[in-house]
């Protein structure tokens, strides 16, 4: 029983285990406290923080942008899905950095390009433990991506790679890279389209972005939900690459073959061509030079950027000098003397600091690099105003001939020169073209004859159809950028004679190579003015057409008879008159040349032109050609213009399925053997010599009349005379001393061709 | 009625305790609903199977459960012969941790694979349990000298030293040390002594507290000064150590009284990593409030308060100090869980009985329960 006793549990230890018990229950009681004060002292607090925690972030998920397709379907502008990657250091920092080393390998292991090499990320995760958003890698294509891709769909397989992921996105793309640039425009930022049709139809083209993110239900419940994007829907064009292409190709090997002919530069300030279908007023083709590159529309290379000189007074540091000295030619320092000035007054409280002068500069640098850069995207064939000159003449004509204050069988007599009001005006050919009849006067481009037509039509007859022909109005086509001109013509209450004469011959009022080509299509369709336009239809992303744009027309300018009186005249032009080398073997075309001076006047700078439809019985396709300031020392003639029209029509048309309707003469098949030749291979360098052998072709075939005709109003203001007193330049017209500034006369009672309310040729911001 | 004199022979459901079966069972399924509740979102996230730890665990439970019966009818004198056996098996189990057998997860080496994953410490805890009861039974009066009282607890050093430096498991080191502390306190009729040692384990504690948060033990030391600077401070370690904590703090301070309902939890998506294990509690008191929180409480109250009763009434000590060692060892646990989870200790990887996440733990807290229910039968009503 001891033993028993013994091996019992005995009453100390009872009492003891009771103790035990009791302090277990003290443990337990406590705890319940410090539970409910927990509740009780941060109960809101972390109720709060509970809900602050959860992840009601929205991601956006991004739209794709509309394409851009041309007539045949070929993508011009295409949005391209890529993938940023993010990583989440926060996570990858977790878990003693379990994560991190797998991570980085998987990472690195992909053939994607990172914005940091591996330690410096590794770095960056260490130095951020809290950033839970990070781009490491931008715009990677699917290819570079999808290794990654399947890493982070098989969480099961990878699960030690972790804080990493992907965002869609998508990058703009231009599969012709430099094509039709000036017409399509490009993309910045966040999907904002600048210039051409990327900003015209930003709206369409860019869709809906969606959201996914996170809300609290009326439980308390956070859900998650997902408003999808809405992509963007897709142009259709008129344009057609393979005739835009066959254009910027032209251009270009007329910008190189001209290239530092006569001064230092490209072939022209500037070469525009449209070729438009006068039947609908579809934009086949809108081209200038020079070009860029729409994947990459801010290089700059090749690019000149005109610098203001720095102030070398004010300039301390020598390593100023040396960055100002590369930078610019002396060419325009006259023209800058004044900034100069303005910039040594504003810099002089800076002067003594040499670093401040270097940052104006560098201010000055990018100012006048955005400049060039602005000038540069900009579309030639839209933006640029201009004096039409000679083109303008059909437009008169057809005035005429629909009031029937013409009959097209009138002659008239040119003795070179016109008296009109106090100004004695001189005709392109200073010997006079002699009796004309009313063809020949378009044909021999005679400007007294059309002055003798301006008034015989009257100052308000021919403002009415210069209102018809929408010339001082934008033609409202669906492109960015088109420039008001309504400043830019005569106004009918304050327009003497003298404008009247020369406004009948293209000068003294401004116009658009837009808004002209669109008039002359009406000149030669019947008298249908068409809206220009380039959108041809817009598709949704689903590929449903959501508009189609039907051909609009918007009056009826002139009659169908005075229409085929015109075409015949234009017709007469390419085949006996000035615009023979226009002429595409095998095709009749018609046309009219224009070889415009521009302000100020004297300087010789000009502005040729040919506008032209082809073929001539049936016109399928217009075309205006402007070579603004061709480089040659004698800019004065149409020829550029033609030539480069013609090549641009010698393969076009047979494109267009035109069939040839003129006989071949011997030289035309061989010459035009060789051009096909040419033009496959694409060499720029024989096609100069065979237009050079061209010129001198022709002008062995042309009479001395024929050829002071082609080159109209190359003598008119040509030998330029300067005072001896003053070294000012004189008129020859009118013995003037002009202003080298404005170009103005100094005494402006009498001038030849007053500066009316046009201005140089520039760059017009309209809106 | 057996009135044989044979006191080891037992009558097969005398004076068995329903109740503290009752608990049990309902704690189990109680901790399997919280356990699903808890741990299918990560679970789906993990391996696209929301239930995949509760079968886990489910699987565990009823293999537990079968243990808890073999456990309940087997005489439970059995183990006092077994208990130097028990001994060495603890020890040569954590031991096999060396071998190519130990594998590590998590970041610490504490499993073994033998067919199937077993964590030794689990193993210890109901061995030194086994031990100490046989060998405190044994040495009768004479545990109430100092030397062997010094002796008995010196038996437990070489298991609580392999546990934490073999195992790096200072958790359950605690345990084991607790649990024989306990064992002895109950045992022996002092009080002075255990109140000095308490005293001077609090003072070491206290200065050790204070050298690590004043810097002079520096962090880098071991990631356990960490844990102290975040338990003192755990706002400013928000992104590290403390976030664990504080998301725990969190989770416990939105639940209000009633909680936001079962299931309810948002702490679970993702802010309390791996919540099914030791920070279980804190999803309980943010789905149940304080009402479902103190409800398991008090349910683990009244289990201890069985175990009491059990103890008092077992027919002889061995019985009794085994009862009185499950006691320690399930009380320990929870307070110290309990206590981690509401930042009242530095954190430390204890899990809550009978509900955390974990095969090894609740098959061998079932057969603890086992033995005690064995107990519980062996009580003769002619003794009471």
């Amino acid at each position: 029983m001891n033993k028993q006793e013994e091996l019992r549990f005995t009453k100390k230890m009872q009492k003891k285990l009771a103790v035990l018990f009791v302090l277990i229950l003290v443990a337990f009681i406590s705890l319940s406290v410090r539970l409910y004060a927990i509740n009780r002292d941060n109960g809101e607090k972390y109720k709060k923080q509970v809900l602050s925690q959860q992840e009601y972030d929205s991601i956006t998920l991004v739209a794709k942008r509309g394409d851009i397709l041309d007539s045949n379907g070929s993508k011009l502008a295409v949005s391209q899905k890529v993938y940023n990657v993010i990583i989440d250091a926060k996570t990858l920092n977790g878990n003693d950095q379990e994560y991190l080393e797998p991570t980085l390998q998987a990472l690195y292991s992909t053939n994607m390009t990172f914005l940091f090499s591996q330690n410096e990320l590794r770095d960056f995760i260490r130095q951020n433990p809290s950033s839970q958003y990070r781009v490491i890698a931008k715009k990677q294509s699917y290819e570079a991506a999808s290794p990654l891709m399947d890493i982070l769909n098989n969480t099961a397989e990878y699960q030690s790679i972790k804080g990493v992921w992907l965002e869609d996105t998508y990058q703009r793309q231009y599969p012709y890279n430099s094509l039709a640039c000036d017409v399509i425009g490009f993309v910045q930022g966040d999907n904002e389209g600048i210039y051409g049709l990327e900003e015209f139809y930003n709206n369409e083209l860019n869709g809906t972005n969606g959201r996914e993110y996170g809300y609290l239900n009326d439980d308390e419940n956070l859900e998650r939900t997902i408003k999808p994007a809405q992509d963007g829907h897709t142009l259709v064009t008129s344009l057609d690459a393979n005739i835009q292409s066959i254009v910027e190709k032209h251009i270009l090997a007329f910008n190189e073959q001209y290239r530092n002919a006569y001064r230092d530069g490209s072939g022209s300030t500037n070469t525009g061509v449209i070729v438009m279908n006068p039947k609908n007023g579809e934009v086949l083709a809108m081209a200038s030079y020079p070009v860029f590159d729409l994947n990459d529309p801010r290089n700059t290379t090749g690019l000149k950027i005109e610098m203001p000189e720095m102030p070398e007074m004010t300039v301390a540091g020598e390593d100023v000098e040396q960055t100002t000295g590369n930078e610019e030619e002396s060419a325009n320092e006259n023209a800058e003397t004044e900034e100069n000035t303005d910039q040594v007054q504003t810099l002089s409280p800076d002067a003594l600091n040499p670093g401040a002068v270097g940052e104006a500069y560098e201010d000055a640098f990018e100012e006048a690099k955005m400049d060039a850069l602005n000038a540069l995207w900009k579309n030639f064939c839209i933006n640029s105003t201009y004096e039409p000159g000679s083109t303008m003449k059909p437009f008169t004509m057809a005035c005429g001939l629909e009031e029937g204050l013409l009959t097209g069988n009138e002659n008239y007599r040119c003795e070179g020169v016109l008296n009109v009001g106090d100004h004695e005006i001189h005709c392109s050919n200073r010997l006079g073209h002699g009796d004309l009849t009313f063809s020949g006067a378009l044909e021999k481009s005679c400007n007294v004859a059309f002055m003798k037509i301006g008034a015989t039509i009257g100052r308000k007859t021919f403002m009415k159809y210069n209102k018809i022909f929408n010339f001082g109005l934008k033609t409202n086509i669906d492109l960015a950028g088109e420039s008001r001109t309504d400043t830019l013509v005569f106004d009918e209450a304050t327009m003497n004679p003298t404008d009247l004469a020369i406004g009948s011959f293209g000068q003294g009022f401004n116009t658009t190579m837009i808004q002209l080509v669109t008039g002359f299509c009406s000149l030669i369709n019947g008298g249908y003015y068409y809206q220009p336009h380039l959108v041809t239809k817009i598709l949704n992303a689903e590929g449903a057409t959501v508009k189609a744009v039907e051909p609009r027309i918007l009056k009826q300018t002139i009659s169908a008879e005075t229409s085929e009186k015109i075409r015949q005249l234009c017709v007469n032009v390419v085949a006996e008159g000035t615009g023979k080398s226009a002429r595409p073997a095998g095709y009749m075309i018609g046309g009219k040349t224009g070889t415009a001076e521009k302000l100020p006047r004297g300087t010789e700078n000009y502005l040729v032109s040919f506008i032209g439809f082809a073929p001539a019985d049936d016109p399928q396709i217009v075309i205006y050609t402007v070579i603004d300031e061709p480089n040659a020392k004698e800019q004065a003639s149409a020829k550029f213009a033609t030539v480069l029209t013609r090549d641009i029509l010698t393969e076009v048309l047979p494109y267009l399925n035109v069939f040839q309707t003129e006989e071949l003469s011997e030289e035309e098949a061989a010459e035009l053997a060789e051009k096909q030749l040419l033009f496959s291979n694409g060499s720029t360098l024989e096609e100069k010599e065979t237009v050079e052998e061209e010129t001198g072709e022709d002008a062995e075939n042309e009479n001395s009349e024929d050829q002071n005709a082609e080159q109209e109003e190359e003598v008119f203001e040509r030998k330029i005379q300067y005072d001896p007193e003053t070294g000012y330049a004189i008129d020859p017209t009118t013995g003037d001393l002009l202003d080298p500034e404005t170009g103005r006369p100094i005494d402006s009672t009498v001038s030849d061709l007053p500066d009316t309310p046009v201005s140089p040729i520039t760059f017009v911001d309209d809106e | 009625m057996n009135k044989s004199k044979n006191s080891k022979r037992i009558e097969f459901f005398g004076m068995f305790d329903y109740t503290l079966l009752f608990i049990v069972l309902f704690l189990l399924c109680f901790g399997l609903v919280m356990l699903y509740s808890v741990s299918s979102y990560e679970a789906n996230l993990k391996f696209q199977d929301s239930a995949y730890y509760l079968k886990k665990q489910l699987f565990a439970t009823i293999f537990g459960v079968v243990v808890l019966f073999l456990t309940t009818i087997l005489n439970y004198h059995f183990w006092d012969k077994a208990a130097l056996f028990a001994y060495f098996v603890s020890l040569g189990l954590i031991l096999l941790v060396l071998t190519p057998l130990g594998y590590e997860a998590n970041g610490a080496r504490r499993w073994l694979n033998v067919g199937i994953s077993l964590q030794p410490a689990e193993v210890a805890k109901v061995g030194m349990i086994i031990f100490f009861a046989s060998v405190v039974s044994k040495f009768g009066k004479r545990i109430q000298s100092l030397k062997s009282t010094l002796f008995t607890i010196g038996l437990a050093v070489p298991v609580a030293l392999s546990v934490l430096f073999i195992t790096e498991n200072l958790s359950s080191a605690i345990i084991i040390f607790g649990i024989v502390f306990m064992m002895i306190f109950v045992a022996t009729p002092n009080y002075k002594e255990y109140i000095l040692i308490g005293v001077v384990l609090l003072g070491i504690a206290a200065v050790f507290v204070l050298l690590v948060s004043k810097g002079i033990l520096p962090e880098t030391l071991s990631y356990r000064f960490g844990r102290i600077n975040a338990w003192l401070n755990p706002e400013k370690y928000a992104s590290t150590t403390g976030f664990q904590t504080l998301q725990s703090l969190y989770a416990i301070g939105s639940g209000d009284i009633f909680g936001k309902g079962l299931g309810q939890s948002m702490q679970k998506l993702g802010f309390i990593p791996e919540a099914q294990n030791d920070m279980i509690f804190s999803i309980i008191c943010e789905e149940l409030g304080l009402f479902g929180a103190t409800a398991i409480i008090l349910m683990f109250i009244i289990m201890i308060w069985r175990f009491l009763v059990i103890a008092n009434n077992a027919s002889d000590q061995f019985g009794a100090l085994l009862v009185v060692g499950v006691m320690a060892h399930i009380s320990i646990q929870v307070i110290l869980n309990i206590a981690v989870v509401t930042n009242t200790i530095p954190n430390t990887g204890i899990t809550l009985p009978f509900i955390s996440y974990g095969g090894s733990s609740i098959v061998f807290l079932l057969s603890e329960i086992g033995l005690v229910l064995s107990v519980s039968r062996g009580i003769r009503l002619e003794n009471r």
